[in-house]
């Protein structure tokens, strides 16, 4: 229970926390530090023909960053979740490995007195999100900033978006990353989040409304009362047109499956999902139909091989490279030969780190990944089950499927099962934006298992232990 | 506070479903590229690693049948490797390896093989990962000669064709020319490459073009045959099948649904009632038309497919598909009607087919009835002389050995029959029982009629099995036959 928001002024925080030591994420954390050093090793190995680690540096310096955030929740004394942390740490450092291993001057970018490389620029970035993770995840107490002000955040969102309009520059055909001055991002990334919140508060206080109030459409298929339904369509509506006119396809998708995933949980009607994806059927049809860059996307997806070195490019040079990894992968270090000079895929380190992962860390690699954003889905949705109110929960559970579903999303279209579309893979795409929207969504996340410091001196249980012990966690 | 219900954790669990569903969908997509699709991927020639290595790697060698070097490699001055060929005829099924242009024939479809690149199964490759990179280039053996490939580009001559000679017991293609062949020596050479490839891709005569897997031609009454197993092997005709109104229809034609079908190329019958094995030797179009409309569309069309037609025959080049209608009609088989179904009959209609096709056609009969997927490559050697066979395969069983006798004994009359002489005149092997049926495709009016033949020998135990193409080179009898009955003849001289 945090200090702020339980106004009955019932616990008092004590002036300084006791530290409360977090035996399973040290030990998950052992765990990942030692696989990131197998896979340097192997890395180094394969460059040098010496059993040296590839960038000991980088590699220690992402090490002191994970432990400081460790021992920072150590301090803090509360009781937050254990396997959150790890599993994206794991994640990251896949990426870090895969920064490392790609050619550096892929991104060269000039930061105080020092040039960095990709591999550079992801640990800075890496260390950054860190930060912000751990900041969040102690600092934030209270969730009423989150809850009362969710018309302010849509706005919010909705200007930055806007701003991408005024300052941002096109790439790869879509105008995604804004930059003012030195500082470039890209707003979707952020966007996610601050939908997440609006969708998770608005549905709260709506929800009983949504569900028991109904308006009979056809038969037995009824819906929400249109007033009810208005501001979150047109909120929805709004920023799948921004994004749709910014042709950021992916974002869209995953905005509006993580939007149907809340109101289910929110509601608890099927029928609100069917009539839902039938909507986006429809809308996604009216798109295609309206724009060729949609129709294009859609040819490659169905068939790839048509134009294998234009459209399709990209796409059959990723599934040559799943392919050459077969079940075991070749190595780190030991895939992508680059043809002409020039890496087989040129947003491997963006849109397709999956393929990277799957051509030198094979199927295991792959599976490994994929196994990660599960776990950390399972946690925020076991996070958001236990949570003390409606809010809380939706917010829970919108944050992990906001990961896990764009994590499906990136790499169904990698895999060829789903249209290809330009989202980043969360935590091991190279790029600041996106790992610092995925840190926040991992500190909100730890914020919101937070179980409250430890009780000063735990009583002994009794032999009716469990009644009591239930009590207590609820309170 | 107290403890409340929460109705939200029983939604948890079903979405904790869903997402784990789209996850195991995604590690099956995984298993999709990375475990069953990843050899053929991984090993094609569009990969980019069998791209990069295609750059830079001395490929293996090419070999004929007789271990003749058909494609080696040299450096240029500045140690870039190129290939060279052993000669022009061999253009189309060895076919080139360009750092510029890519690769075509075997050289592409077994860039990986050549490079070191792919090969073995994926257990070796996995065991592989754990030793010190070797050298796994493979040289190809194939199962081409080289004499038998010069003398079939020597005899087409100026002429635009196709000759594919194949051991109708194995499969294995002899032969396979097509004409205009070109110097795949000078694209493969850094220094010519560019003038003589733009000059073969602006050529009207597509030169680039291997006629004899990816040419469509009308086969005419070649495609009788194909006609004679459907209706022999369905049990819809006999060989003492005669039809009544046959005589009378060679004068006016044979009236199908208020369509005339005519024949009139062989008088000399009179008005006798003609049996299968009289109709294949004078090449009787009456017989054919009213056979094949007792067979029926469908039958027609299963047979074919069991020979090959309706798709690309899984071969080491690629191959296009061999029709007998443009589909989409609504009888069986696809035809739009009985006209076209009996103009089918005797290989005109919409039917299409391709070089290697009817030679397929042929080594089927050839071979008791059995089909042998046809191939070129029959082993490779890797760097220490170590073989390894690739081994016949049968593409099944076309038709019972009763019918294919039969079969077997009225394409040895077109041949050395006194009716049959007159329309297949040099298509016979002195001393060696000749069996075959030659065609003669009508272009609706359009110039010279494609010569075709088809045929193999000896026909009473055959080694051989041939089809002949040349495009708008008249009669079947005028060229292809007796160019067939050149290469048989040297076929026969060559064995011991």
């Amino acid at each position: 229970m945090t200090g702020v928001d339980a106004g009955r002024g019932a616990p008092v925080l004590p002036a300084f926390p006791r530290p409360r030591a977090r035996p399973r994420e040290l030990g998950l954390l052992a765990g990942v530090g030692v696989a990131l050093a197998v896979g340097s090793l192997s890395l180094g190995l394969y460059r040098t023909g010496r059993l040296e680690l590839a960038d000991p540096a980088g590699l220690a310096l992402y090490a002191a960053g994970l432990l400081v955030a460790h021992l920072v929740l150590v301090l803090a004394g509360r009781r937050v979740d254990e396997i959150l942390l790890p599993a994206a740490a794991f994640l990251g450092g896949v990426g870090l490995l895969l920064m490392q291993r790609l050619p550096q001057d892929l991104v060269v970018q000039e930061v105080g007195p020092w040039t960095l490389g990709l591999g550079g620029l992801q640990l800075l970035w890496l260390g950054v999100a860190l930060l912000v993770a751990t900041t969040v995840a102690v600092g934030l107490r209270s969730d009423r900033w989150l809850r009362l002000y969710k018309y302010t955040w849509a706005a919010a969102g909705l200007v930055l978006l806007a701003l991408t309009f005024v300052f941002g520059s096109e790439v790869n055909g879509s105008r995604l990353t804004i930059e003012i001055g030195p500082v470039s991002g890209q707003p979707s990334e952020l966007l996610k989040v601050i939908l997440v919140v609006f969708f998770a508060a608005y549905l709260a206080e709506n929800r009983v409304l949504l569900a028991d109030a109904r308006v009979r459409l056809l038969g037995p298929i009824s819906v929400p009362p249109l007033p009810y339904l208005a501001p979150i369509a047109a909120m929805l509506a709004l920023a799948l047109g921004i994004v749709v006119i910014q042709r950021d396809l992916g974002a869209a998708l995953l905005f509006y499956a993580v939007f149907l995933g809340l109101l289910f949980l929110a509601t608890g009607r099927l029928i609100d999902v069917i009539l839902g994806l039938l909507l986006f059927a429809v809308g996604f049809a009216a798109l295609a139909a309206l724009f060729p860059h949609v129709q294009d996307r859609i040819a490659v997806w169905l068939d790839p091989w048509a134009d294998p070195l234009g459209s399709g490019y990209q796409l059959v040079q990723a599934l040559h490279a799943f392919a050459r990894g077969g079940l075991v992968g070749t190595g780190l270090g030991a895939g992508l030969p680059e043809v002409a000079g020039r890496l087989p895929i040129p947003a491997v380190h963006t849109d397709f780190p999956l393929a990277a992962i799957g051509e030198e860390l094979g199927m295991v690699g792959v599976v490994a990944v994929l196994a990660a954003y599960l776990v950390i889905v399972e946690r925020g949705l076991r996070i958001a089950a236990s949570s003390r109110d409606d809010f809380r929960a939706l917010l829970a559970a919108g944050l992990a499927l906001v990961v896990g579903l764009q994590a499906a999303i990136i790499a169904g279209g990698n895999l060829k099962l789903i249209p290809l579309t330009g989202i980043t893979l969360p935590f091991v795409s190279y790029g600041g934006s996106s790992l610092l929207a995925n840190a926040l969504v991992v500190g909100i996340l730890l914020a919101l298992s937070d179980r409250g410091p430890a009780p000063l001196r735990p009583p002994r249980p009794p032999r009716l232990g469990r009644l009591r012990r239930r009590g207590e966690a609820s309170r | 506070m107290i403890a409340r219900e929460r109705p939200l954790a029983g939604r948890m669990l079903g979405l904790a479903i869903v997402v784990t569903l789209a996850f195991g969908g995604l590690a099956a997509g995984a298993g999709y590229w990375q475990v069953l699709r990843a050899d053929e991927l991984a090993s094609s020639p569009t990969d980019a690693k069998v791209l990069a290595a295609a750059a830079t790697v001395v490929r293996g060698r090419i070999l004929d049948r007789d271990g003749r070097t058909l494609a080696s490699s040299r450096r240029t001055a500045d140690g870039t490797p190129y290939r060279i060929y052993a000669d022009p005829a061999l253009s189309h099924p060895v076919g080139y390896a360009s750092s510029l242009y890519g690769a075509s024939g075997l050289e592409r479809a077994y860039a990986a093989e050549l490079t070191g690149t792919g090969g073995g199964d994926s257990l070796s490759r996995l065991l592989a990962k754990f030793l010190p990179p070797a050298d796994r280039r493979l040289d190809l053996q194939t199962s081409l000669s080289l004499a038998f490939q010069r003398l079939a580009v020597r005899l087409l001559g100026e002429s635009r064709g196709a000759v594919v000679m194949l051991d109708p017991r194995t499969g294995e293609i002899l032969a396979m020319a097509s004409t205009p062949v070109f110097d795949a020596s000078a694209v493969a050479d850094p220094a010519t490459a560019r003038a003589t490839f733009e000059q073969l891709r602006a050529d009207a005569s597509s030169p680039l073009l291997n006629r004899s897997t990816l040419g469509r031609y009308v086969p005419g009454s070649a495609f009788k045959i194909v006609t004679a197993i459907a209706g022999l092997g369905s049990g819809a005709v006999t060989a003492a099948t005669t039809y009544p109104q046959q005589p009378p229809a060679e004068e006016d034609g044979l009236l199908v649904s208020g369509f005339r079908i005519r024949d009139g190329h062989h008088p000399f019958t009179g008005d006798r009632a003609l049996d299968f094995y009289e109709a294949t030797e004078v090449s009787c179009n009456i017989w054919y038309a009213l056979t094949g409309l007792e067979t029926g569309g469908g039958g027609l069309d299963a047979y074919a497919r069991r020979l090959g037609f309706g798709g690309p025959i899984p071969f080491d080049l690629p191959t296009a598909a061999s029709q007998l209608t443009n589909g989409g009609g609504p009888l069986p088989g696809g035809f739009e009607d009985d006209v076209e179904l009996a103009n089918a009959s005797y290989g005109q209609g919409e039917v299409l087919a391709t070089p290697l096709q009817m030679a397929l056609v042929a080594a089927t009969v050839a071979n008791g009835g059995e089909l042998m997927a046809p191939r070129l490559v029959t082993g490779f050697v890797d760097r220490e002389g170590r073989r390894t066979p690739v081994g016949p395969a049968s593409m099944g069983r076309v038709l019972d050995t009763a019918s294919n006798v039969a079969i077997v004994e009225a394409m040895t009359r077109a041949v050395e029959g006194d009716y049959g002489r007159l329309f297949t005149a040099g298509a016979k092997v002195p001393g060696v029982l000749t069996a075959g049926k030659s065609g003669t495709a009508q272009l609706g009016g359009i110039g010279e009629p494609h010569s075709w033949f088809i045929g193999f020998a000896p026909a009473d135990a055959p080694t051989v099995a041939i089809a002949v193409l040349v495009e708008q080179g008249g009669r079947g009898g005028e060229r292809a036959a007796p160019l067939a009955g050149r290469m048989l003849r040297a076929y026969f001289a060559a064995q011991p």
